[in-house]
């Protein structure tokens, strides 16, 4: 993955989110990592104070979304992100508890690139994660235009 | 559910044919007594003929006699013929007018006595008056005259009357007591007729009266019966709304209460993770040497044990409640699936599951039986969970020492169809039958694998089926597990979770 990629990282627990980070780091992936613990920061960020998105375009991003937030649900996120012309090349990948088949079905329906569940069983979280590094690592992450 | 009060009892319906017999004995009596006085009446009438007949004979005696009489007069005053064969004639007319008066009278005893005297007074007149006739035929005028003059004929003339009257009289008054009588019976009559056609009256009046009534009440506990059934409907669908409502509610609050849950968790196993790592780095630097059996490096070890020991029961407990979080999940999704129903051989569906569990059969020398089942329309997949549980239980609750046989049987009922999971294996005590059914609960001794779902899962399918499951089991003998399901699943069943 090319170094200036950051990873925008949408997750409300700081335990999810710091051990995310620490298996990220361990699968030798060094791009930066900006934390949001809500959903309404993450879409400031993402869409600037103007709310079009601009501000974002031309970067590299690659967005990890908890679909469980306390103030919106993280597929609304994924709705306005592919539905924003400076966005919706970004790569997106759902990692939540939820392994319900309908919502899989439906954030994939609604662009994701990938869907991860967060298993409870450290193995398969961590082997996950570093599955997911490994993606990080061949993806070309387009440059939003 | 309440009762039909509101209307009351529908009364007398017995007093309609009571009130029928009353006016139908009314009519007929009136009918009788209609008869009875009309054939009086003209019995009445016959009687005031007869006494008329018998004044008009009686009329005649007195009439010829005066005829006669008259005639001889003017004969012995005139001397001319046609006096004298008028005389003639009207005396030759009387006695059979006597005769023929007497043919009548006779048969009525209140005037016989008064009659017997009349021939004998009459044959006084006519002779006296032939007396008279006779001396002038005879050329002596001046003694006929005399005769006369001597009134004697006079005297009997007014003897025959007198008689006459008298009878004229008698048959009078009994003419008048007749009609009088007439009369009575004629009121008589009439007042039973008026009578009867008000009695008549008065009873259809009631009768109508009563119909109006009962048709009144029929229609009000109809209208009222009516009333309480919609409500009863309004009532019922909104219970089961109600009901539907307070399940979702369930379903969600468990699904949402699981994930949140899980969340933690990860958190939990993930540090706990992270822990054994850092604790293996730690210990990887400490001085390890089995060799140097030096107090540090035994103390190292223990602790290492301890840390191990520690570690592990967290993680089997993380281990354990992750899977009943996700048996949780998986019940509260079940719940929310919507129901197919469709035409579903058993006997197809069990062999499914017994080829499934062939192999693990045989290695647990168990022999299953399965005869002949009926088929029923019901959930597929619903049906697949239960058997699939109730088998799986029987082939695993085997009672040790004893080659298990495993029995499932069905029968078609009425409406329903009743199939029977029966096994030789180790059973379950009488307090522990409720238990059973009970989500994460196990009886008996906790041998085999197993979160306590299977029994709860089966039984609130079967109950979303429409059905209800039991159970009959002695500890140490066997168990059978009897699902009773309807042999048509209805349509609405479908939502009832």
């Amino acid at each position: 993955m090319s170094e200036h990629v950051s990873i925008v990282m949408v997750e409300d627990d700081e335990g999810h989110a710091r051990l995310i980070e620490r298996n990220i780091r361990r699968a030798g992936v060094s791009n930066e990592i900006i934390p949001f613990k809500n959903g309404t920061e993450a879409v400031r960020f993402l869409f600037g104070s103007d709310g079009s998105g601009a501000v974002n375009s031309g970067r590299a991003l690659l967005i990890l979304l908890d679909l469980n937030l306390p103030d919106m649900s993280g597929v609304d996120i994924l709705k306005r992100v592919k539905a924003n012309e400076h966005l919706r090349l970004t790569p997106v990948v759902v990692l939540t508890t939820t392994d319900d088949e309908g919502e899989v079905k439906r954030c994939y329906d609604l662009g994701a690139n990938v869907y991860i569940t967060k298993p409870v069983n450290y193995e398969s979280f961590a082997n996950a994660i570093r599955q997911l590094g490994l993606f990080f690592s061949v993806i070309q992450v387009p440059v939003t235009a | 559910m309440t009762s039909v009060e509101t209307a009351g009892p529908i009364r007398s319906p017995g007093a309609q044919p009571i009130l029928l017999a009353l006016g139908f004995a009314i009519l007929v009596a009136i009918s009788l007594a209609a008869i009875w006085l009309v054939d009086r009446a003209r019995d009445d009438s016959q009687t005031v003929v007869a006494t008329f007949d018998i004044q008009n004979r009686l009329s005649l005696i007195l009439l010829n006699l005066r005829r006669a009489e008259s005639a001889q007069r003017g004969y012995i005053i005139t001397g001319q013929k046609p006096y004298r064969d008028e005389y003639r004639e009207a005396a030759a007319n009387t006695m059979p007018a006597v005769k023929s008066a007497a043919e009548v009278i006779g048969l009525d005893p209140s005037l016989k006595d008064g009659f017997e005297k009349v021939p004998a007074l009459v044959e006084r007149k006519l002779a006296e008056m032939e007396r008279v006739v006779e001396l002038h035929d005879s050329g002596r005028p001046r003694e006929a005259a005399d005769l006369i003059w001597h009134g004697e004929g006079r005297a009997a003339m007014t003897d025959v009357r007198d008689a006459i009257v008298e009878l004229y009289s008698v048959e009078r008054k009994l003419l008048e007591a007749r009609q009088a009588e007439s009369a009575h019976t004629n009121t008589l009559l009439l007042l039973v007729t008026l009578l009867g056609t008000a009695a008549i009256a008065a009873i259809g009046a009631v009768s109508i009266y009563l119909v109006q009534r009962t048709s009144r009440q029929r229609e009000q506990a109809r209208a009222a019966l009516l009333d309480i059934n919609e409500n009863l409907e309004a009532r019922i669908e909104e219970r089961t709304a109600e009901l539907r409502e307070a399940n979702n509610e369930i379903q969600r609050f468990a699904y949402i209460v699981s994930h949140d849950l899980r969340s933690p968790l990860v958190n939990i196993m993930g540090f706990t993770a992270e822990i054994e790592a850092i604790k293996n780095d730690i210990f990887d630097q400490l001085p390890v040497a089995e060799e140097n059996d030096t107090e540090a490096s035994r103390k190292t070890v223990e602790l290492s044990r301890d840390f191990d020991e520690s570690l592990g029961f967290i993680k089997g407990s993380i281990g354990k409640m992750d899977r009943l979080i996700n048996s949780i999940l998986k019940l509260s999704r079940e719940g929310q699936r919507t129901f197919k129903p469709e035409y579903v051989s058993m006997d197809q569906l069990i062999r499914s599951i017994t080829d499934a569990v062939a192999h693990q059969a045989a290695e647990k020398e168990v022999e299953i039986t399965v005869e002949a089942l009926p088929p029923l329309k019901s959930d597929r997949l619903a049906l697949e969970q239960i058997f699939s549980n109730l088998v799986d239980n029987a082939l695993k609750y085997t009672a040790p020492g004893r080659p298990g046989h495993v029995r499932i049987r069905g029968r078609a009922e009425h409406l329903r169809v009743v199939y029977e999971v029966e096994d030789n294996g180790r059973g379950i005590a009488p307090e522990d039958h409720q238990r059973v059914f009970d989500l994460f609960r196990r009886a008996g001794e906790q041998d085999q694998k197993g979160e306590g779902i299977g029994l709860a899962h089966s039984r609130a399918l079967v109950r979303r089926l429409g059905g209800y499951m039991t159970l009959k089991s002695e500890l140490g003998k066997g168990s059978t597990f009897i699902v009773t399901l309807p042999r048509r699943m209805q349509e609405d069943e479908r939502h009832a979770a």
